[in-house]
């Protein structure tokens, strides 16, 4: 067990806007957590800090014990940090293998897939993400839920140790989104610390079982997804201040 | 020697393969494959496009019995460079997505390398390639860094400035007794006395540029610059070192264009700026675009088309008057805005497809 990823006093400030102020958390080895906030509230942001493709304006971010604050976003994958985006980035001209074949292709994910071959590990991940049959085909030619299939898989491929999934969700029906929910069950059952966000509670509350709470750029609450529902600052994130419900 | 001392020797070999070997591994496994690759070529020449190539091949190597024309032989032979430099452009364009618009700057100075070599020093032309090819690696490499943080357009412009640069400090009459200022330098001594000596010779080297293209693009080095090409952020979030890859490239890259260079320069027996020109890198570009950009044998149809069937068919039309002299350069863009609009993908996807058709026909299937 222990501490796997700290985040201490996050600011990111683009231009006037303070899109992240004095973030800070923790996330034990192994853990399942949600970030959660209204739009705009910097969930993709912090990912984006965390990842390396953004660059802090203060703070440090700890993973493992290493101070990974401005590495390269190639280098912090390689540690196994691994991030998925909210809009789906796949290789559009190259088969769906080929996708996960090139995370298999990270010096991380080859010093894994080194016993099996590249091939056949990139094969193994598809048929676990359920995308087997669809191995030859482009990601061009795919529906929405099979791309966020791909985009774990592709994540899966590096061997993570953290799994940040941006938004994995959103624009899902209900049947995609229970596939996702298994899919990332399975990974967190395997091991695989996952770090995930939304910005509908519903979906997150029957999934993890600890919320960070996060509005404009602030952190606010973390707790049980019960507990941080009935804070009184989410609640008026959400709903507005003063409202009737609340 | 103390352990700390051989400890930080030990780390700093680490570190310096980590650094240059890291990429090359993945190339050094390339031997491994070898005998996978001789199976799936014996597999292959039995397929619809094996048996293609091989018909390809029996016919060119078949060309001189036919004709002993010099001239025709010439036009062949300038048509396996062009094949070679348009391949070299479409391993850096068509797969790792790094437009370049400077690809001219590589063949002239692998060109002028090699000239100078054959003719100052007296070396083999076989040496003065080689080496004329690995000075166009570590320019690439010299272009590569600076030019790896431009994208799209600006990367373009940026190789084009490059191009530029050596063609001004080739014209400059500063260093007229090496390089010859506008006259450049000529009188290289010959190949080979036979002309179909000196074809089969290219051919040779054609051939085998094109087959190591050909298993770099389809190995995990492939792999890699495709995903870079598709989608650079997310090649970088699966923890790919895309500036490495893109170096690897770029050098690959200048090296074939180097090759195509050298013999450019030694089969014409002289070179001068104007091989600078940024004309040769849409050479490349144009011939690439005809045969199909990102399938690398595409490049030998687009020179084909563009050196052997359009600047043949449209001879006579120059040789009428001085009006007619650019109406073959005339045609041959409309010839190219047409594909553009058509066959956005090249000629040779659709022709292959056609051909496989009537292929599948032959054998009743």
């Amino acid at each position: 067990m222990g501490v796997i990823l700290e985040v201490k006093n996050l600011t990111k400030k683009f231009g006037g806007l303070t899109a992240v102020n004095d973030f800070s958390f923790e996330i034990q080895r192994g853990e399942f957590v949600g970030l959660i906030g209204p739009n705009g509230a910097g969930k993709t942001t912090v990912f984006n800090l965390i990842s390396g493709f953004e660059k802090p304006n203060a703070g440090s971010i700890r993973f493992d014990g290493m101070d990974i604050t401005g590495l390269k976003p190639f280098q912090i994958v390689n540690l196994g940090l691994v991030r998925t985006f909210q809009l789906v980035r796949s290789f559009h001209y190259m088969s769906v293998l080929d996708n996960v074949s090139v995370a298999c292709l990270s010096p991380r994910g080859k010093k894994a897939a080194e016993k099996v071959g590249i091939d056949q590990y990139a094969s193994r991940i598809l048929s676990e993400v359920g995308l087997i049959d669809k191995a030859r085909f482009p990601p061009v030619i795919l529906p929405h839920g099979d791309l966020r299939r791909l985009e774990i898989g592709k994540a899966a491929g590096t061997n993570p140790q953290i799994l940040l999934l941006d938004e994995p969700f959103s624009g899902l029906s209900y049947e995609e989104q229970e596939h996702i929910h298994a899919l990332i069950r399975r990974l967190s059952n395997e091991g695989v610390t996952i770090f995930i966000t939304g910005h509908v509670l519903r979906e997150l509350m029957n999934l993890v079982p600890r919320v960070i709470a996060m509005h404009q750029g602030k952190f606010i609450t973390d707790g049980p997804p019960q507990e941080v529902a009935n804070h009184k600052i989410v609640l008026e994130a959400y709903l507005g201040r003063g409202g009737g419900i609340a | 020697m103390p352990k700390k001392i051989r400890r930080v020797l030990y780390n700093s070999r680490e570190s310096f393969k980590n650094f240059f070997l890291g990429v090359p591994k993945s190339t050094r496994n390339l031997y491994k494959e070898i005998p996978n690759q001789v199976k799936s070529f014996k597999e292959w020449i039995f397929t619809f496009r094996g048996s293609l190539t091989i018909l390809c091949l029996i016919g060119t190597i078949l060309v001189p019995l036919i004709t002993q024309d010099d001239y025709i032989i010439t036009i062949l032979i300038s048509f396996l460079i062009f094949s070679i430099f348009a391949a070299s452009w479409d391993l850096l364009a068509g797969y790792t997505g790094q437009t370049s618009f400077g690809h001219s700057a590589f063949f002239g100075l692998a060109g002028y390398t090699a000239a100078f070599l054959v003719k100052m020093v007296g070396l083999h032309w076989i040496f003065s390639m080689i080496i004329g090819a690995s000075v166009a690696v570590l320019f690439g490499l010299i272009v590569g860094i600076p030019c790896l943080r431009l994208k799209g357009p600006y990367l373009a412009l940026g190789t084009q400035a490059f191009s530029l640069i050596l063609f001004n400090l080739f014209m400059s009459g500063d260093l007229k007794d090496i390089l010859g200022s506008t006259e450049g330098i000529s009188g290289l001594p010959v190949m080979a006395e036979e002309h179909i000596i000196k074809f089969f010779y290219i051919l040779i080297i054609m051939i085998i540029s094109f087959v190591i293209l050909t298993v770099i693009v389809k190995s995990n080095v492939g792999t890699v610059f495709k995903a870079i090409r598709d989608d650079e952020l997310a090649a970088d979030a699966s923890g790919i070192n895309t500036t490495k890859y893109k170096l690897l490239s770029f050098m690959i890259s200048g090296f074939f264009a180097g090759i195509a260079g050298s013999l450019y320069a030694l089969n014409m027996r002289a070179v001068n700026p104007s091989i600078f020109l940024v004309l040769y890198s849409f050479y490349a570009i144009i011939m690439v675009a005809l045969g199909g950009i990102a399938t690398i044998s595409g490049a030998i149809v687009g020179a084909f088309i563009y050196c052997v069937v359009l600047s043949e068919l449209f001879k006579p039309l120059g040789a009428m008057g001085t009006i007619f002299l650019y109406f073959p350069t005339l045609i041959s863009a409309i010839i190219l805005v047409i594909m553009i609009r058509f066959a956005e993908q090249g000629i040779l996807k659709p022709a292959l497809e056609h051909l496989r058709e009537f292929y599948d026909f032959l054998l009743g299937r």
